[in-house]
């Protein structure tokens, strides 16, 4: 199992180098550089743009520029950010917290009520709360994310039961440590049900159908012929081959983790990632773009991975060898 | 006895080393204390004066940052600040300035003319040390100041010419502690200090220090203990004890806050702008409306492009004189701007001390008809079919450019578009992605674009689009700056623009106030008669504010805003 863990590992290398490559040219081809603004600004005379081209690089051909960031990199050094002037992961690391919270309790919530929900739906296939969860979820679906958010902050504004967005209330300093909890976490709903109700549809129609898939299956019908009691049938062997291709999902997700919700963290005043990332793609702040790009590739390795090694977790026929 | 002669000695050293600090007296009558709460659309990006670039960060620098003099609420560079007086000397080619005795930095360290010096000669003038560079401190012979301190209080600028925009582009910069930065100034960091990541190490001569930035949150500054304005009752300013900055993204979820009590003062968009002041009488608030912004939006046709038949139209007066008339600009500013804001006509907004009124005397207004007698006095005529042709038969016919996303822009070009199209005239209107306009500026591609630069109350400001030589003279960039696009034997200007940029190397070196009015007052006429930039409109400055808090500006407009004198504003407890 470790050497298979090593093995995966080392074989993630190039496959960032090649993401490396990729996005640094891409972003080559969009027109114009972090100077643009400078360049529309009245008090900045052309010299001094030049002089600001010589100082970032920006005079170099790109595959130098290229080659320049990538033997930094390999000394650990990613690179400052233009607009802020710190290294890029210092930003990076300043959002990281509240990209994390949200993004975990969002997980939590969507994954711990479409899991279960899923599974009453395909149990009780076509029955009235069957009916009723999809319609829920449909509309959940269906809301889109920015609008859904300024219903729930108009909501707050007029019965003052939730803050109107925010991630930590003004007196925050002043509270004990449950109390910093309880207000994170007063905070946190409203974001959370926005992004979750989003996905909440998705998931648990995926769970519905994979089980009732198994339902039909030859082996269900024998061990309910053989007399096993309903609950081994269900939970022993069906639930876990429908399992399977949820928890690959599952490890698709966790790539998902750091990239944030742009417009849901802009309505909530939600200080993610995902404004990070969208700001500096806007203004070409390259260095701390690549980082990004860098590190969501790195978790979405790193989530293949557990899901993979969750799958033979839960399938005993699948075991690891080396070839 | 000898012990009496000793302690007088020392008292009258004491008088002569530590000179009566000179503190301002300020003619407030406010109660010191409570939290003045703001939102903000982002939070500071650096905190270095030198490298800030959008307003998130200055706001943000402006508290704790001073300069050797501040504006009126006019604009205006007449409010004595670090520096006490200042005067030029008789042939007006250098500038004295006093600074201030016995003041102290945030952290206690005395303030001196080393500041001052270092503050110059280290970074503002220095090579590679700022964003902006030093080309505004130039004077018409494109040379830097000679700084030198004259005594322990006074410190001179001298140019080869009178240069009163260096003079004022040295008055406003911001004073940097000598102590604090010299080391990263000579290891070469200086661009890398004082950024978000070292808001506890900062240290400056304004009213607040940041003292805490939770990234995307919130601003926390406390006031500074060791300011040197005190008000009329011998209080020391500032009233306030602490300005939180909320950071919040969404314009509406602003809105909400400011609905809610969390926020106490907000700049409401024309939008949003109806509701607030219905509301205002119930929930206690003051709004007001102040004069059209400084910035505006403008049409620009290239005169250099490469299509040799439109650049003739461009270059013709008349051509561009129809599109004047063309434009509705009062139905955008009821649509967009819930007719918050006013038509402009030339490069001056009317909120600055330079605008010249004499402008509105060519009576401009939206006339299809006169826009129809300017074409045929440029010589185009209409087939039957009504398309507009020039005088050598051919069909008018262009492209219009903006960036996406604006969308004050956006409507100009779709109202130019109907306009054009009552004449006869084809429009082609796409607008594109921010960085791909700016790289099709630079170049001889684009035929018209709809684009808009920061202004401020002094047009001098402006050097760098209006000069011939200019990095954004950009509707007909001089063969010299650009040799590659603009060959020598297409470029024309007329003498009126030649004009123009005498008129800007001129009032670097008008000393006198007066002078410099006048020539202003002329460049304007000459634009409104000409038209080289097709200007459009302004919204006004739009404030909205809680009945508890009392402002220091009287009349907050876009020149001074609602946080003028933040030093003096204080709030009734609640």
């Amino acid at each position: 199992m470790l050497k298979y863990i090593l093995r995966r590992l080392i074989l993630a290398v190039p496959v960032l180098l090649g993401v490396s490559v990729l996005s640094f040219f891409i972003i080559s081809l969009a027109p114009g550089d972090f100077l643009d603004y400078y360049r529309l600004n009245p008090s900045i005379s052309a010299e001094q743009v030049h002089t600001l081209e010589k100082q970032f690089g920006f005079d170099k051909p790109f595959v130098v520029q290229y080659f320049k960031w990538l033997g930094q990199v390999l000394k650990g050094n990613f690179g400052y950010s233009f607009v802020y002037h710190i290294p890029v992961f210092d930003l990076v690391w300043r959002r990281l917290g509240a990209t994390l919270l949200l993004s975990i309790s969002t997980m939590i919530f969507t994954w711990g009520i479409a899991i279960p929900l899923g599974i009453y739906s395909a149990l009780h296939q076509y029955s009235i709360s069957d009916q009723a969860f999809s319609f829920f979820a449909f509309i959940g679906i269906s809301i889109p994310n920015f609008f859904f958010a300024l219903l729930w902050l108009f909501m707050a504004a007029k019965t003052g039961w939730f803050p109107i967005g925010g991630i930590i209330s003004l007196n925050y300093d002043d509270l004990s440590f449950w109390g910093k909890i309880g207000d994170y976490l007063w905070h946190v709903v409203g974001p959370v049900i926005t992004l979750g109700t989003s996905g909440l549809a998705g998931l648990m129609r995926q769970m519905r159908g994979q089980l009732l898939d198994q339902l039909r299956q030859d082996y269900v019908l024998f061990a309910r012929a053989k007399g096993m009691p309903e609950k081994n049938v269900i939970y022993k062997h069906a639930l876990r081959n429908a399992i399977n291709p949820i928890v690959t999902m599952f490890g698709y997700s966790l790539s998902g983790l750091l990239g944030g919700a742009v417009l849901t963290e802009t309505v909530f005043g939600w200080p993610g990632m995902g404004r990070l990332v969208i700001e500096a793609l806007t203004s070409q702040d390259l260095f701390l773009v690549m980082a990004t790009l860098l590190l969501s590739s790195l978790l979405l390795i790193t989530g293949n991975l557990i899901a993979d090694m969750l799958l033979a977790w839960v399938d005993p026929r699948i075991r690891f060898r080396l070839r | 006895m000898k012990k009496v002669l000793l302690v007088l000695f020392a008292v009258l050293i004491a008088v002569f080393v530590i000179a009566e600090p000179e503190y301002v007296i300020e003619d407030y009558n406010g109660v010191p204390g409570g939290t003045l709460y703001l939102g903000t659309t982002s939070g500071p990006k650096t905190l270095n004066p030198y490298w800030a670039q959008e307003t998130s960060s200055t706001d943000i620098i402006g508290w704790y940052s001073d300069s050797l003099f501040n504006a009126d609420n006019k604009g205006m560079p007449n409010v004595p600040a670090l520096a006490s007086k200042w005067w030029f000397s008789e042939d007006g080619k250098t500038v004295y300035f006093q600074i201030r005795k016995g003041l102290q930095w945030s952290d206690g360290e005395p303030f001196t003319v080393d500041d001052v010096y270092f503050t110059f000669t280290k970074v503002a003038l220095a090579e590679g040390m700022t964003a902006n560079g030093p080309s505004g401190a130039k004077d018409a012979n494109d040379q830097l100041p000679v700084v030198e301190i004259v005594d322990d209080y006074t410190i001179s600028f001298t140019w080869t010419v009178p240069n009163v925009w260096g003079f004022k582009w040295v008055g406003y910069s911001d004073i940097l502690p000598k102590h604090v930065l010299e080391e990263a100034v000579d290891n070469g960091t200086f661009s890398e200090t004082w950024t978000v990541a070292d808001m506890d190490k900062i240290v400056g001569m304004g009213p607040f220090l940041p003292v805490e930035y939770t990234e995307g949150v919130r601003v926390i500054l406390e006031r500074n203990p060791y300011y040197y304005r005190f008000d009329k009752n011998g209080n020391r300013l500032p009233y306030l004890d602490k300005i939180v900055y909320l950071i919040v993204p969404d314009l509406n979820t602003e809105l909400l806050k400011f609905e809610a009590g969390e926020i106490d003062i907000y700049g409401p968009t024309a939008e949003n702008f109806p509701r607030i002041a219905e509301q205002a009488e119930e929930k206690g608030w003051v709004v007001g409306v102040g004069g059209p912004a400084l910035g505006s939006n403008f049409i620009a046709f290239n005169w250099v492009t490469k299509d040799p038949v439109k650049r003739e139209w461009f270059r013709n007066e008349h051509f561009r004189k129809a599109f004047v008339y063309m434009l509705d600009r009062q139905s955008i500013i009821d649509t967009l701007y819930n007719g918050l804001g006013s038509p402009l006509y030339g490069p001056v907004s009317p909120s600055s001390g330079f605008y010249n009124p004499e402008v509105e005397k060519f009576g401009y207004k939206y006339s299809i008809v006169r826009a129809r007698l300017e074409l045929k006095k440029a010589g185009f005529s209409w087939r039957e079919d009504g398309t507009c042709v020039d005088k050598d038969g051919n069909p008018v016919e262009f492209e219009l450019t903006t960036n996406v996303g604006n969308n004050v822009r956006e409507a100009i070009g779709n109202k130019v578009v109907d306009a054009a199209k009552k004449l006869g005239i084809k429009v082609n209107f796409t607008p594109m992605q921010f960085n791909s306009l700016v790289q099709k500026l630079l170049g001889p591609d684009y035929e018209a674009v709809i684009i808009g630069l920061t202004g401020s109350v002094d047009p001098g400001s402006g050097w760098n689009v209006w000069r011939l030589d200019g990095g954004l003279h950009f509707w007909n960039y001089s063969p010299e700056l650009r040799p590659d696009t603009v060959p020598e034997d297409i470029w024309w200007s007329p003498d009126w623009e030649k004009r123009i940029d005498e008129i800007f190397r001129l009032q670097t070196s008008a000393v006198d106030p007066q002078e410099r009015y006048n020539l202003f007052a002329e460049f304007q006429m000459i634009c409104a008669e000409h038209q080289p930039l097709i200007y459009t409109m302004n919204q006004n400055y739009l404030y909205a504010h809680k009945k508890i808090i009392h402002l220091a500006n009287p009349e907050p407009n876009p020149a001074a805003g609602t946080l003028w004198k933040g030093y003096a504003i204080w709030k009734e407890a609640e």
